[in-house]
Parts: structure tokens; C-alpha cells; sequence
């Protein structure tokens, strides 16, 4: 064999090796969404928007109570985080840049960003629930902002970075303050990025469960009274599918598959925008 | 000894044994220096690369602020004042002393926006006024022709040369006296860039230009005075036709003659 054949072969091997690897890795992702896609349409009907829960057994039961509390907390966590993480990620960027204290948020930020959720779940509720004294879905919220915070710090430090200073210092160098280079230029030359950055923490905390287990706990009602326990679409889903009852372990599916659809829609909603940007 | 030519006329400028330091550097990078600028008139610097004239070019409207921990030391007279004191007004001394970039930086909006953004930070909403001011600058900085009918287009669409141009229409729009011009054409083509030299040399009418370029046919085509700077200190300053047919200093005569740099 010639030396030629020899790296041609070995080629061929490690081009199908990987490309193997590729398949399998997608494989499962496919997988996960055809078993999702498939037992979750059988299990959509309208009860299911319409409907409150039930007990097993019982036709008109469905997710409305879920879908209306998950909607309550991850807006209320959105509504928190998302203003927090932007003006913290523009400390880090305009006004710490790489001072010290800028250095170790960026750091501390980094280390909550792989903190195990349930861990901040256990914090709110040593914090939140145990002096209230009771489940929340305001402890529910704050567990998620919590969660996003770091998420949408760090879009918003990068992107903000990713501004050429020249275009500050020219906004500057016409007579402009701080404040208006940074509002009326620096963010509009990353807003795309930010933009991108809330919708894939939004996206994250959207599908969270354990910090909600003990935070905003759940309930098979509707309710939006933000200081009683309240549905998520996460934590039903757990409590649905580890049930016993058919009826209910369809209903299981069902969230399942909205909350996927709608993490899902918000990742390439957030890649669009991306692609836009890069073509641009 | 630096050789300065007695400049006759009346000085938009005036370095008086100026230092800067660099934040967290041991020696400064512009030392002692003295050097007039002449009103009404191009001055530009010349010198190899970090021999101080960008440095010294950013102290004139002092963006060197924006980055903690730098350093001025000496005068720099402008109307008779002191520029250097920590009262200084920056946001009113940018106004008077505007600023190109070596890249264009046109901001992210329309064309009209970038144009009316300075004389917006100084509150002028007044639309009629504005939109007359616009034309005008655009028109001085001959790229009105090009833009007349796309005012509302996002800047970014234009060409680099455009996006100069559109630049120092942004810069002229606010009526300075002094333009700082940083390398402006190191980005941009041939043709590009005799616009903006043929641009610059018609805005010496209104207001006293400083500009710093690699280029030195540049400074021989554009300017009125040369600086020739090296190792942060200002070697010689004089008449540009005189400078660079009988440079007096030797190191000016090496520098432009091109046996280093």
C-alpha cells in the first residue's frame, strides 16, 4: 500500500466516523420530537386550552390553569430579569469595562449562570416562602429572574462590546453625554443582539421545573392571585406524567409538547434574528 | 531642540510644554511639547507609527477621558484658556473642537438622523431649522447629490467613502471651530479619498483643521503647516512647501526622505 492509499484511507474512517457521531447526536433529537410530536397532537384538544384540571377520571379537564400560570410567572420573572440584566450588562460594558468589580460580577455571573437551578429553587425558598409562609407565585418568579439574570447580563455585556468604541467615542466627540451615547448609540448598534439574548433567557427559564417545585409549587385551578401557589406548565407536566391515570399522563404530553413548540419558536425566533444580523 | 517656525498669523491652538501619560505607563508619550496651530489654516502631523501625533491629536478635544487613569500635563490654550483643567466643560469643547475617525463611524440610523444628531444633543428640534441644516452640511460636504433622496436610509448602506463624507457633514453640522481629522482616508480608495482632501481644503475657510496622517503626499497635498513628530516629541513645525523641500531638522530629512519610519 502506498503511502497515498494509507491517508486516503485513514480519511475515509474518520470522515465516516464523525459524520456517524453527527447522525446519532441528531438522531436523538429527532427522536425526542417525534415521540413529543407524535403523543402530543394525539393528546391536544381544545378542552385542553379551555379547560381547567380535573380529577382523573373526569372528560372537560385541561392545561388553562397551567398555561395562564405559566404565563403569570415567567412574565413577572421576565418582567424583573430583563430590565436587571440589561442595565447590569451595561455596568459591565460602559461603566465598569475592566475594573475589578466589573471583572468579579462577570465571573460571579458566570458561576450562577451553571448553578444547578434546584439549588436556586432551595435558595428562594429559604429567602421567599419560608418567611411568607407558604408557596408563591411571586417565589416562583423571582426564582426565574434569578435564573435568567446571568443569561441576559452576559448577552448584554458581549453585545455591547461588540460596538466599535469609535462609534462611542464619535457620538462623544460631537458634545454627547454618557448617557445618550449609550441610549440613543450603543444600543441601538446592539439591539439585535440584546434582543437575542432576553429571548433565548426567556426561552431557558421557560422550561425550568425544579426551582418552581418549591417556589410557586402548583395548583390544579386557575388562579391569578400572584400570592397563592400556582400552576406552571413545568411542574404540571411532572405532576401529570408521574400520575398513575391515563387521562392525566396525556395531559402530561400535551404540555409537554406547548412547552417545547413554544421554547422551540422562541430559539428560532432568536436565530433568525441572528442570521439577520450577520448578513447585515 | 525642536525647530518651530514663527507662525504669523492668528492660532486656533496653542501647546504649551505638554506631557501625557498613558494610564498605568512609566514614561509619558507626548513630552514637552510646544507647538501653535494656526487658525484658519491645515495643520497636519506627520511621523512614524507611535510617535505621539494620534495622541496628541485626541488630547485637543480630550477623548483620552473616556479611558480611566491618563494623564495631562502643561496647557493647551484654546480661546485663551486652558483646556487641560479638570473643570473644563468637555461636552462644550467637543461642540467647538470636532473630530473624523480613521474608520467611518456612521451611527446606527438614517442618514438625516446621523447628520442632525449633534445640533439634536443641543437641543435644536425646531424641524424647518433642522432640515435646513442638514442640506447645508451635506451639501459642504458635497454628498448631498448622492443622498438627497434616501435621507431616511439607514447610514450603514452607504459606501465607506459616503460614510465619510456623511461624517463630516455630521462634524460641520454643529458649526466648530477646530476639526481634528485622524488618518481619514487610511480606509478608504484612491478616489474616495481625493474627495475628502479636495473636502478638507475647502472647509479651511470656516474652521482650523489638525491632521494626522501616514500619508506624507497627503500632508504635502493638503496642508499649510507640517508638524514632524518622533518619540513624542514634536521635531519640527513649519511651512508645509518649505518643510518638505528644506526640512531643517536632519531627523525631518530622514523621515521624509524615507529612510526610516
Amino acid at each position: 500500500m502506498t503511502h497515498t492509499q494509507k491517508r486516503i484511507i485513514i480519511n475515509n474512517v474518520i470522515m465516516t466516523l464523525s459524520t456517524l457521531s453527527a447522525v446519532i447526536g441528531m438522531a436523538f433529537l429527532f427522536w425526542i420530537l417525534g415521540v413529543l410530536v407524535i403523543n402530543g397532537i394525539d393528546a391536544l384538544n381544545w378542552n385542553i386550552f379551555s379547560q381547567v384540571g380535573a380529577p382523573p377520571g373526569y372528560e372537560e379537564s385541561g392545561l388553562k390553569h397551567a398555561l395562564i400560570g405559566q404565563l403569570y410567572i415567567v412574565g413577572v420573572a421576565t418582567f424583573a430579569g430583563v430590565p436587571l440584566g440589561i442595565m447590569a450588562g451595561t455596568y459591565l460594558s460602559e461603566y465598569g469595562q475592566k475594573s475589578k468589580l466589573a471583572e468579579i460580577i462577570r465571573d460571579i455571573s458566570d458561576i450562577m449562570m451553571s448553578a444547578p437551578s434546584i439549588v436556586i429553587g432551595a435558595f428562594v425558598y429559604a429567602i421567599v416562602v419560608m418567611p411568607m409562609g407558604h408557596f408563591s407565585a411571586w417565589a416562583g418568579s423571582i426564582a426565574l429572574s434569578i435564573i435568567m439574570l446571568p443569561i441576559i447580563l452576559r448577552t448584554t455585556d458581549d453585545m455591547l462590546q461588540l460596538v466599535p468604541s469609535t462609534l462611542r467615542e464619535a457620538a462623544f466627540a460631537l458634545g454627547a453625554p454618557k448617557y445618550k451615547v449609550i441610549i440613543q448609540v450603543v444600543y441601538r448598534g446592539a439591539k439585535v443582539g440584546i434582543l437575542t439574548g432576553v429571548l433565548l433567557g426567556v426561552a431557558r427559564v421557560a422550561g425550568e421545573t425544579a426551582p418552581l417545585l418549591f417556589t410557586s409549587f402548583n395548583d390544579n385551578f386557575l388562579n391569578t392571585n400572584m400570592n397563592e401557589p400556582m400552576a406552571s406548565l413545568t411542574v404540571t407536566m411532572f405532576n401529570y406524567a408521574t400520575s398513575p391515570y391515563e387521562d392525566w399522563q396525556k395531559l402530561g404530553w400535551a404540555a409537554a409538547f406547548i412547552l417545547s413548540m413554544f421554547i422551540l419558536g422562541l430559539n428560532i425566533i432568536a436565530r433568525v434574528f441572528l442570521m439577520k444580523k450577520r448578513i447585515k | 531642540m525642536a525647530t518651530i517656525i514663527d507662525i504669523q498669523q492668528e492660532k486656533a491652538l496653542q501647546v504649551k510644554n505638554f506631557e501625557f501619560t498613558y494610564a498605568g505607563a512609566d514614561a509619558p508619550s507626548i513630552k514637552k511639547l510646544d507647538m501653535p496651530i494656526a487658525k484658519n489654516a491645515i495643520t497636519a502631523l506627520i511621523g512614524p507609527s507611535g510617535c505621539g501625533k494620534t495622541t496628541l491629536l485626541r488630547s485637543f478635544n480630550r477623548i483620552h477621558d473616556l479611558y480611566p487613569g491618563n494623564k495631562y500635563e502643561g496647557e493647551i490654550l484654546f480661546n485663551e484658556r486652558n483646556i487641560l483643567t479638570s473643570k473644563e466643560d468637555l461636552i462644550s469643547l467637543r461642540i467647538k473642537i470636532g473630530m473624523i475617525f480613521q474608520k467611518p463611524t456612521a451611527f446606527p440610523m438614517s442618514i438625516y438622523d446621523n447628520v442632525a444628531y449633534g445640533m439634536r444633543l443641543q437641543g435644536i428640534k425646531n424641524k424647518t431649522e433642522l432640515n435646513d441644516r442638514v442640506e447645508k452640511a451635506l451639501k459642504d460636504a458635497a454628498i448631498w447629490k448622492e443622498v438627497k433622496d434616501r435621507l431616511k436610509h439607514d447610514a450603514n448602506g452607504l459606501s465607506g467613502g459616503q460614510q465619510q463624507r456623511l461624517c463630516i457633514a455630521r462634524a460641520i453640522a454643529v458649526e466648530p471651530e477646530v476639526l481634528l481629522f485622524d488618518e481619514p482616508t487610511s480606509a478608504l480608495d484612491p478616489i474616495s479619498t481625493a474627495g475628502i482632501e479636495e473636502l478638507v481644503v475647502e472647509l479651511k475657510e470656516r474652521v482650523s483643521i489638525i491632521i494626522v496622517t501616514h500619508n506624507m503626499q497627503q500632508a504635502a497635498r493638503v496642508s499649510d503647516y507640517t508638524g514632524f513628530m518622533y518619540l513624542g516629541e514634536l521635531i519640527e513645525l513649519g511651512r508645509t512647501e518649505e518643510m518638505f523641500v528644506t526640512p531643517r531638522e536632519k531627523l525631518t530629512e530622514e523621515y521624509i526622505t524615507g529612510k526610516f519610519g
